[in-house]
C-alpha cells in the first residue's frame, strides 16, 4: 500500500519557487566575496604570443589576475585535455585565457578589458569533416600523451574517440535484403539555454589547501572529481555546496565557471570569488550539444522486416572532450533504435575541432541518432508502402527481446507507447488543406535510451525525535522534481506523512556519494536506496513500538506516521512514540545503497555486458503539423507524447518532463540554429538564438505507459531525457506526410522547407 | 551579469536643457527614451556611450492626441499605448499591427515610438508602418524645431539624418481619407511576432470607386533601412484590387527589395518573403479599407 | 555619483540613493536584496527579469535606476508578503506550473498583472501576455493551465 507514490503530490519545492525565496547559484553572496571576469579568445585557433596584465592589475578594485601558466594542469572527465585557463594556445573562440578578480563585477569587467593578449593565428579546423583530412592541423598535438580512460583514440590525428560495434554479418545481409536504403542525416549544435547562467563561487583555504565551492550542478560528485583530477588533489579536499539549479539539461556537469573561480580563489588569500558567465559567454563557451553527421544504411525484406543496418557516425566534440566520449559511444549504439535488427555494424568517430566545447545534452547522444533512425524509418515505410506505425510495430522490441549485446530486455512498453500515441493523434485521418496556402500532415517517431550503467546511489535517512524525516542525499533538484519524487518514496518507505519529509540541499561534506542527476537515473537509483533505508527505519520504529506494547514487530505496521496492529487498530502515533523518549533523546538513522552492478538483469554476451542498461527508456510521439507553403513556416498543432515510465511515482511531475521535453524538442528542431563562420558563433545572443515561447506551444497530450520493471523502486524507471528526442523526427515525418518533402539536416527551418518545396515542384509537375 | 560601463547621466527637465546636454556631450552622448535598444547597445558595446541624457522627465513628450486633421503621438509614447489605442487602430491599423508584434510585452511596455524610429534599425517594425501612414516627425535641435517625413529620416543601418543633439518630440500623422486602409505583416524566426523580423512589410491603400487611388508599401529587413517600394506602389496604383493586381505589386516589391543574407535569413529567402508578406500586407490593407480583394 | 529616488517598492514608499548607471534589476537584487527577480539574458529577450511597474510587466534589465523614481514597483517578494500565497501562486503550486523555477517569479507576476486587467482571459490572451517570458523547462502547458484556473476559464 502506498499513500504518496502514484499520486499527483504538489512539488515540495513549489512554494519556495513561486515566492522567489529559492536560492540559486546566482543568488549566492558571501562576506568579502570578489567577482571574476574572463578574457576569452577571439580566434578559433591561435598561439598566445604574449599576455600583458599590468594595466588590469593596476585597475581599481582588482585583487587577483590569473593566467593559464599559474596552474598548468589539465582536467577532463574522459580525457584530461582541458586547461583551467589557456596555456600557450587557444582552441576556440571563447576559450578562457585570463581571469580577473575584483571587488565588484563591474570593476572586474572593466579590468578584464585592459588585458592585452597578442595572438598568432593558426590554421583552424572549423568543420568536422575537415578534421579527418590527412594533412589537417591538429587541435591537440599531444592527444596521445593525455591521461584518459579506457576508450580508443587515434593518436596523432584529431580523432579523440573511436568505437566499433558489430553483430552478425552485415554485408551478407545487405546482399540478401530486398531493399537497401542509405542516406546521410545531420544533427546540429544546440545550447541548453538554462535560464540560470553558469555560475560558481570558490573559496580556497590557504592553510589546509581545501576548496569550498558553491555551485549549481546536476552531478556534484562527478564535478568534484573532475576538479580534483585537474587540481591534483584528493576529492575530499573539495567541498561542493549545491544551490537550487536554474535548469541543467546536462549543461551543468563539467567545470566551466567552476574552473575559473578555482583559479582565482587560489590567489585571493581566502576570499571567495564568484564567477558568473553572461548569457553570451554561456552560448559560446559553456557546452553545446555534440553535432553529428550520420550515414545510415538499412536492409529490409519485402515484408518490411529490417535485417541489416550499418551506421557511420561522425561527432564534433569541439575543442575539448568534456562528456562527449560517452555521447559518441553510447549514442551511436542507439542509432539502431528500439528495433530487432540481427545484423548491425557501427563505426563511431569523434573529432576535435576549433569550435565551441560540446557535451552532454538531455538525451546524451540519443537526440542526434534518433533523428537519423526515425527519419529513415519513415523513408523506408513510405517507400515500401507500409504504414509507418505498422513498420515500427513489427520491428519493435517486445518484453524479453535481446538487445544488441544479448541482454534480455525487461520492462519494455514500446508497443503501448506507439499504439497510444497513434490513437491520440488520430492516425490515418487529417484535414489536408485547411486554406489554399496551408497543408497539414501527421508523423510519428519513437526512441530508445539506456541509463548510465552501472552506477550507484547512497542515502542516509534520519528520523529525528520531532518525527521529522531527512532524506540526505546528493541529488540536487535541477527542476525535474526529484526532491518531490524522492520525498514521496521516502514517505511511503518509512510510513510517514510527506510534510515531515525534507530533502536537504546537497553538500558533499554531508551527503553521501551519488552518481549524476543525469541519464534519467535518479528516481530509479536513489529510489531504490531510499526504499532500502526507509524500510530499515520503519523496522526500527516498529521494533521500538513492539517493545513498548510488548508485542512482536511482525504484527505492527506504520502508515502516514500511525502505528497500527494487525487489525488496523491505531496503537500510537510515531510522534507520541518518539516523545516517550524525550528525556534521553532519540533519533534513528539508516543508510541505503543501490548499485546496478551485478544485477542479473545486466547479463549479456561475454565482454559486452557494459552495453547493458539496468532499465530502458522508450518514448513515442505523434505530431500533427501545418505548413505554410508560401513561407515554409511550420506550426505544430498537436503532439501526443507517450512515454514508458515504469511506475509513475508522481504523474504530474512525469507529465512535466514529457511536456517539457516536447517543448524543448520542438524548439531544438525548428528554431534553434547557430550561425557559425570560421568557428565563430555569430548569433551569440537570445536575440538571434531563438527558444520556443508559450506562443509556440502546441496542444501536448502526455501519455504515461507503465510497463513492469521488477528491480525498480515501486516499479519506476526514468523519464527526464527521452521526451525531447522524438519530437524533431515526428515533426519531420509529419512534414513529409503534409507536403512530401524530406529534410535530413536539422534544424527544419522555413527556408529549408521552402527550398525543398521549390525543388519538388521543379521535379514533379502538378499538384 | 554583463555590467554597464560607467557613463555620465543626466535627467534634463526641459527640451532646451536636453539639447544642450547632448550638444555638450558630443558624439558619444545618447538620448535615453525607452532604453530597450540603448541599454542593449551599451551592454553589447555596439556603440561607445559616454553620456546618457534621459529625456523622460521632460513633460509633454507622451500621449496620443486627436488633432482632427492629424493624429499626434508623443515621441515617448510607449509601444503598448499605441497597441491599445482605439484612435490609432481606427485611423492607422498598420501602426497597431506593427506595435503588437514589436518584441515582447515586457519590452513593449518600455519601448517608445521615438526610440524605435531614432534607433533606425533596418528591421524596425514601426518604421514601415509610419512610412505608409505618411507620418512625419517633429524634431527639436540646436537650430530650433523642424518637421520631416519619417521616411526621410533613415540614412543607413542605425543611422538617421538627425544630428547628435536632435531630439524627436512627436509624430504627426495626417488623418486618412475615406477608403484608406493599412496593414503590417512580419515574419520572425519563430514564425511570428516577438522576434526581430526576417522581413516585414507595411502597406496602405486608398480605394475610391473600387480602384486603388493611392498606395504605399514599405519594407523592413529587406534593405539597409526601412524604405518604400516605388515599383510595387506604381504597379497597384490605378488598379482594381484583385488577387492578380495585388500579386503583381507583391512581385514588384520583391524587385524593389535589396535584401542581404545574415544570421537571420538568406537574401533569397528574404526576397521570397518580400513578395509573400507584401501580398499579405496588401490584403490586410484592402480589408481594413472596407474593400475586398476580388479573387 | 548617486541620485536620490523616491519610489514605491511592494507597496512601501522607498527613498534611496542609487547609482544611476545601474539597472533597476541590479538595484533590486543587490541594493534592496530582493533576489527573487532573476536575470536570464540581460538584453530583454527572455523576460526572466520581469517586475511590475505601475502594474505593467517590464524587463527590469533594460531600465536604469533613475526611471524607477515615482513608480510603483512590484516584485515577487511583494505578492505573498502577508504570509499567504496569492491565487496565482496557489494555482502554480497546485497545477505544477514550474520546474526549475527560474522563470517562475516573472511568470507569476505577469499572470498576476494580466488577471488584474482582465479577470477572465482566454488561452490565447494568456499565451500572448506570457509570450515574452522563456521557460526552458517547458512548463508552458501547466503554466497555461494554472492561469486559466484562476481566470475561471479553466473550470
Amino acid at each position: 500500500m502506498t499513500t504518496y507514490v502514484g499520486n499527483r503530490v504538489a512539488r515540495v519545492d513549489s512554494v519556495d519557487k513561486v515566492t522567489g525565496r529559492a536560492v540559486y547559484g546566482v543568488d549566492v553572496a558571501l562576506p568579502g566575496m570578489l567577482h571574476g571576469a574572463v578574457v576569452r579568445s577571439p580566434y578559433p585557433h591561435a598561439r598566445i604570443v604574449s599576455i600583458d596584465t599590468s594595466a588590469a592589475e593596476r585597475a581599481p578594485g582588482v585583487v587577483a589576475v590569473a593566467t593559464g601558466k599559474d596552474f598548468p594542469h589539465l582536467f577532463g572527465a574522459a580525457i584530461k585535455d582541458q586547461p583551467f585557463l589557456a596555456i600557450d594556445r587557444v582552441r576556440y573562440v571563447g576559450d578562457p585565457v585570463v581571469a580577473v578578480a575584483a571587488t565588484s563585477e563591474r570593476e572586474a569587467q572593466y579590468a578584464r578589458d585592459l588585458v592585452r593578449v597578442e595572438y598568432e593565428e593558426l590554421p583552424a579546423i572549423t568543420d568536422m569533416q575537415m578534421a579527418l583530412d590527412d594533412d589537417a592541423p591538429l587541435v591537440h598535438p599531444d592527444l596521445h600523451t593525455y591521461e584518459r580512460g579506457g576508450h580508443e583514440i587515434v593518436p596523432h590525428t584529431n580523432i579523440n574517440t573511436l568505437y566499433h560495434f558489430e553483430r552478425g554479418d552485415v554485408d551478407a545481409a545487405f546482399a540478401e535484403a530486398d531493399h537497401v536504403f542509405e542516406a546521410e542525416y545531420s544533427a546540429h549544435a544546440l545550447s541548453h539555454v538554462t535560464l540560470e547562467v553558469h555560475v560558481a563561487v570558490a573559496q580556497y583555504d590557504t592553510y589546509s589547501g581545501d576548496y569550498t565551492l558553491w555551485v549549481t550542478t546536476d552531478r556534484p560528485y562527478f564535478l568534484r572529481d573532475d576538479l580534483a583530477g585537474g587540481l591534483g588533489v584528493d576529492g575530499s579536499k573539495i567541498r561542493l555546496k549545491v544551490a537550487q539549479v536554474g535548469g541543467s539539461f546536462g549543461a551543468k556537469g563539467v567545470p566551466i565557471a567552476e574552473a575559473i573561480a578555482v583559479m582565482l580563489a587560489r590567489k585571493t588569500s581566502g576570499r571567495p570569488v564568484k564567477v558568473e558567465l553572461t548569457r553570451e559567454e554561456c552560448l559560446i563557451a559553456s557546452q553545446l550539444r555534440v553535432p553529428a553527421i550520420m550515414k545510415l544504411k538499412t536492409g529490409v525484406t519485402n515484408e518490411g522486416f529490417m535485417i541489416a543496418r550499418s551506421a557511420d557516425v561522425l561527432w564534433d566534440s569541439g575543442a575539448y572532450t568534456a562528456y562527449t566520449v560517452g555521447v559518441a559511444i553510447r549514442g551511436s549504439q542507439t542509432i539502431v533504435g528500439p528495433y530487432r535488427i540481427p545484423n548491425v555494424k557501427i563505426r563511431s568517430r569523434q573529432v576535435y575541432t576549433n569550435k565551441a566545447i560540446t557535451g552532454s545534452y538531455r538525451g546524451y547522444g540519443t537526440t542526434q541518432v534518433t533523428w537519423a533512425c526515425e527519419s529513415q524509418m519513415d523513408e523506408i515505410a513510405n517507400e515500401l508502402g507500409i504504414d509507418p506505425v505498422v513498420f515500427r510495430l513489427q520491428n519493435g522490441y517486445e518484453e524479453g527481446d535481446p538487445y544488441l549485446n544479448g541482454q534480455i530486455m525487461h520492462g519494455v512498453g514500446l508497443r503501448e507507447t506507439i499504439e497510444t500515441a497513434r490513437d491520440e493523434i488520430g492516425w490515418g485521418s487529417v484535414e489536408r488543406k485547411p486554406a489554399p496556402h496551408l497543408r497539414r500532415g501527421k508523423g510519428l517517431a519513437t526512441m530508445i535510451k539506456p541509463t548510465l550503467t552501472p552506477s550507484s546511489s547512497n542515502v542516509v535517512i534520519n528520523l529525528g525525535q520531532d518525527g521529522r524525516v531527512q532524506v540526505v542525499c546528493a541529488a540536487p533538484e535541477v527542476g525535474s522534481g526529484q526532491d518531490t519524487v524522492l520525498a514521496q518514496m521516502a514517505a511511503d518507505a518509512v510510513g510517514v506523512p510527506i510534510d515531515v519529509v525534507s530533502v536537504p540541499a546537497t553538500d558533499t561534506a554531508l551527503t553521501p556519494y551519488n552518481g549524476p542527476v543525469a541519464s534519467s537515473r535518479t528516481t530509479y537509483h536513489m529510489g531504490n536506496a531510499i526504499v532500502a533505508a526507509g524500510a530499515e527505519i520503519r523496522e526500527k520504529v516498529l521494533g521500538l513500538a513492539a517493545d513498548f506494547f510488548g508485542t512482536d514487530a511482525d504484527y505492527l505496521e506504520m502508515y502516514d506516521g500511525e502505528i497500527r496492529d494487525e487489525n488496523g487498530e491505531l496503537l500510537i502515533t510515531l510522534k507520541d512514540l518518539l516523545a516517550r523518549h524525550q528525556s534521553e533523546g532519540y533519533a534513528l538513522t539508516a543508510g541505503g545503497r543501490y548499485s546496478s552492478t551485478g544485477s542479473p538483469l545486466l547479463k549479456a554476451n561475454p565482454g559486452e555486458e557494459w552495453i547493458s542498461s539496468i532499465f530502458w527508456m522508450l518514448c513515442t510521439q505523434a505530431a500533427e503539423i501545418e505548413v505554410d507553403t508560401e513561407t515554409g513556416v511550420i506550426r505544430v498543432i498537436k503532439v501526443a507524447a507517450s512515454a514508458d515510465v515504469g511506475k509513475a511515482i508522481n504523474p504530474m511531475t512525469c507529465e512535466q518532463q514529457v511536456e517539457g521535453g516536447v517543448v524543448m524538442g520542438l524548439s531544438n528542431g525548428l528554431f534553434e540554429d547557430f550561425k557559425i563562420d570560421n568557428g565563430r558563433i555569430e548569433n551569440a545572443s537570445l536575440v538571434d538564438y531563438k527558444v520556443a515561447t508559450i506562443e509556440d506551444m502546441p496542444e501536448i497530450v502526455p501519455i504515461l505507459v507503465e510497463s513492469v520493471h521488477n528491480e525498480a523502486p515501486f516499479g519506476a524507471k526514468g523519464i527526464g531525457e527521452p521526451a525531447a528526442a522524438a519530437t524533431p523526427p515526428a515533426i519531420a515525418n509529419a512534414l513529409f506526410d503534409a507536403v512530401g518533402i524530406r529534410i535530413r539536416d536539422l534544424p527544419i527551418t522555413p527556408e529549408k522547407v521552402l527550398a525543398a518545396l521549390a525543388e519538388k515542384a521543379a521535379t514533379e509537375p502538378g499538384d | 551579469m554583463k555590467r554597464l560601463r560607467q557613463f555620465a547621466y543626466s535627467e534634463p527637465a526641459t527640451l532646451d536643457e536636453a539639447v544642450a546636454a547632448l550638444a555638450s556631450g558630443g558624439e558619444d552622448a545618447r538620448v535615453l527614451a525607452g532604453g530597450t535598444d540603448l541599454i542593449v547597445d551599451m551592454k553589447t558595446e555596439r556603440l561607445p556611450t559616454s553620456a546618457v541624457v534621459n529625456i523622460k522627465k521632460i513633460p509633454g513628450l507622451t500621449g496620443i492626441d486627436d488633432l482632427g486633421e492629424a493624429t499626434r503621438i508623443g515621441a515617448l509614447t510607449k509601444v503598448t499605448a499605441i497597441e491599445g489605442s482605439q484612435l490609432v487602430q481606427q485611423r492607422h491599423p498598420a501602426l497597431v499591427d506593427a506595435a503588437s508584434v514589436l518584441a515582447s510585452p515586457p519590452v513593449r511596455a518600455l519601448a517608445t515610438i521615438g526610440g524605435n524610429v531614432g534607433r533606425a534599425s533596418p528591421a524596425s517594425d514601426l518604421g514601415p508602418a509610419l512610412i505608409v501612414s505618411a507620418a512625419s516627425a517633429r524634431i527639436r535641435g540646436t537650430m530650433g524645431e523642424r518637421e520631416e517625413l519619417v521616411e526621410g529620416l533613415y540614412v543607413g543601418p542605425g543611422q538617421t539624418s538627425l544630428t547628435c543633439s536632435d531630439i524627436i518630440t512627436d509624430f504627426i500623422i495626417p488623418s486618412p481619407p475615406v477608403g484608406f486602409g493599412s496593414g503590417h505583416v512580419k515574419l520572425g524566426k519563430r514564425g511570428g511576432g516577438t522576434d526581430i523580423a526576417m522581413a516585414g512589410t507595411s502597406a496602405s491603400v486608398v480605394i475610391e470607386d473600387g480602384v486603388v487611388r493611392d498606395c504605399k508599401i514599405a519594407l523592413a529587413s529587406l534593405g539597409p533601412i526601412p524604405f518604400r517600394a516605388p515599383t510595387a506602389e506604381a504597379a497597384l496604383s490605378g488598379q482594381a484590387p484583385t488577387e492578380e493586381t495585388l500579386g503583381a505589386a507583391a512581385e514588384a516589391a520583391a524587385e524593389d527589395a535589396s535584401p542581404i543574407g545574415d544570421v537571420r535569413a538568406s537574401a533569397s529567402y528574404r526576397a521570397t518573403l518580400a513578395r509573400v508578406l507584401t501580398l499579405r500586407a496588401l490584403r490586410a490593407a484592402v480589408a481594413s479599407s472596407g474593400g475586398w480583394v476580388v479573387a | 555619483m548617486t541620485f536620490r529616488i523616491d519610489t514605491t517598492i511592494n507597496g512601501d514608499r522607498t527613498v534611496i540613493d542609487v547609482d544611476p548607471t545601474l539597472t533597476l534589476l541590479e538595484v533590486l537584487r543587490e541594493q534592496l536584496l530582493l533576489s527573487g527577480t532573476k536575470e536570464g539574458c540581460g538584453v530583454g529577450e527572455c523576460g526572466t527579469c520581469v517586475v511590475l511597474c505601475d502594474g505593467e510587466p517590464i524587463a527590469s534589465c533594460l531600465v536604469l535606476a533613475g526611471d524607477a523614481a515615482g513608480c510603483s514597483i512590484e516584485t515577487i517578494e511583494g505578492l505573498a508578503d502577508s504570509g499567504e500565497l496569492s491565487d496565482v501562486q496557489r494555482a502554480f503550486v497546485r497545477t505544477g506550473a514550474l520546474q526549475c523555477g527560474f522563470c517562475t517569479p516573472a511568470m507569476v507576476l505577469t499572470a498576476t498583472a494580466l488577471l488584474r486587467e482582465d479577470a477572465a482571459p482566454d488561452a490565447e490572451e494568456v499565451k500572448k501576455a506570457l509570450g515574452g517570458i522563456l521557460c526552458r523547462c517547458g512548463a508552458y502547458p501547466k503554466i497555461l493551465e494554472a492561469v486559466l484556473e484562476v481566470s475561471g476559464e479553466g473550470a
